[in-house]
């Protein structure tokens, strides 16, 4: 802990003169409480590394009493403040049976804006269904309604969105440098039950003829499955053929009952 | 995202793997149990290692992590619906984080009762107005002095 402790100080000199005299500590605490307290409520978008600079070095709990209660925080001590507290809404909305959110973003949105901004978001978003989560969790612990629970939705499809537009950034790019389409080499293959689909390749560190498993696979129909492969067309063709009866079917009675009914284009 | 991903094979001198978007959600819980003060419990996907937490909370979260220990919750096969199907409730796995630096966390009271004055015309002041007549209705007479009408003429 002493050398923890001696590490971070090093980086700022406040707190290098705090590790240097002990009994005013308290006093350094409590008035950078006050600094990072307003800091945390002014805005959402400080730096992280201000406040760190800002406030000392972290005593352990048993050690910090209750001295001014106005200023105390019952969550925890940290030195960057906006740590574990990100996992909860801002305190103003505890409590409130409908918190007001936004639409979501739109793949259109998206496109205009650069990779860097598109990564932040990812994170923002990130962060945003963290707390989500945690909200319904608590909410679900409580056994209370969680408040406008359509911000979930709205995060998810934000960030599928994002995700699609990162994708064919990455493909575009993929297509002009090298000429490949996937990013992940494949190949079309039939397995044991005579369906053929697209195989995509694993890393492996020995070559495939030394690789016991893989050999086992077996990518290939051996000649007794083909009977049961006619079996199975048959099936299908009957199925289909039966749907298609069904369909002309109800199409002939609806006229019988209806004659001025004009047959749907299908 | 972090499903239908294959990580490239690691040999030494291999670069440092970098995930992008990481598709890896914490759910942050209140212990069942009362666990020490600098412990932190989190509901975390299955794929997710020790390892994985640590860096995604020192990286994300900027929050200094010591120890990470999981365990994987089985949810229960036992109750069954009205056709008398067994109904899985899913597995989880469950993480608890203690935090260095002599760091501690306590869950908070997210839903504390608020004073909330219904709007104006809505829904909620109507049906509010409502009951309070009903109650009203309901009282005895008060120049009975709390003597029920079962007593008198």
């Amino acid at each position: 802990m002493g050398s923890a402790t001696s590490k971070m100080a090093a980086s700022s000199s406040a707190g290098r003169v705090l590790t240097l005299c002990k009994q005013f500590q308290n006093v350094f605490r409590i008035s950078s409480a006050t600094n990072a307290r307003q800091g945390a409520v002014s805005s959402a978008k400080c730096q992280t590394s201000l406040l760190r600079e800002k406030s000392p070095i972290v005593t352990p709990s048993w050690s910090n009493p209750i001295s001014s209660p106005g200023q105390y925080r019952a969550l925890h001590t940290t030195i960057s403040r906006r740590g574990l507290e990100e996992f909860f809404d801002s305190p103003e909305n505890w409590g409130e049976a409908n918190v007001k959110s936004g639409a979501p973003w739109t793949a259109k949105q998206l496109r205009t804006k650069s990779n860097e901004d598109l990564h932040k978001l990812w994170y923002v978003l990130l962060k945003e269904k963290n707390m989500l989560l945690t909200l319904e969790q608590e909410a679900k612990r409580q056994r209370v309604q969680m408040p406008s629970p359509e911000r979930l939705r709205k995060v998810e499809r934000s960030m599928i969105r994002l995700e699609t537009v990162a994708k064919e950034r990455e493909s575009a790019l993929r297509l002009l440098q090298t000429g490949q389409e996937k990013g992940r080499p494949g190949a079309w293959r039939r397995n044991i039950f005579g369906y053929v689909y697209w195989y995509r390749f694993k890393e492996y560190a020995i070559p495939w003829y030394m690789n016991r498993r893989y050999k086992r696979k077996r990518f290939y129909t051996p000649k007794f499955v083909e009977p049961h492969i006619r079996l199975r067309i048959e099936n299908y063709l009957r199925e289909r053929a039966r749907n298609e009866n069904l369909k002309k079917r109800r199409l002939t009675k609806l006229q019988e009952r209806f004659p001025q009914i004009k047959a749907p284009a299908s | 995202c972090a499903y239908l991903l294959r990580y490239p094979l690691y040999q030494l001198g291999n670069p440092q793997l970098r995930i992008f978007r990481p598709s890896w959600f914490l759910t942050l819980v209140r212990p069942g149990k009362e666990q020490p003060q600098d412990t932190v419990q989190f509901r975390i996907p299955m794929e997710m290692t020790k390892y994985d937490i640590k860096n995604y909370l020192e990286k994300i979260y900027n929050v200094p992590v010591g120890v990470v220990r999981t365990r994987i919750q089985f949810g229960s096969n036992k109750k069954r619906n009205h056709l008398n199907q067994k109904v899985k409730q899913p597995d989880y796995k469950v993480a608890y984080v203690q935090l260095a630096l002599g760091q501690t966390f306590t869950f908070p009271d997210i839903f504390p009762e608020k004073e909330r004055a219904p709007a104006e015309g809505s829904m909620e002041e109507m049906q509010e107005k409502f009951m309070e007549d009903e109650k009203q209705r309901q009282k005895l007479d008060p120049r009975r002095g709390g003597v029920t009408e079962w007593f008198g003429l």
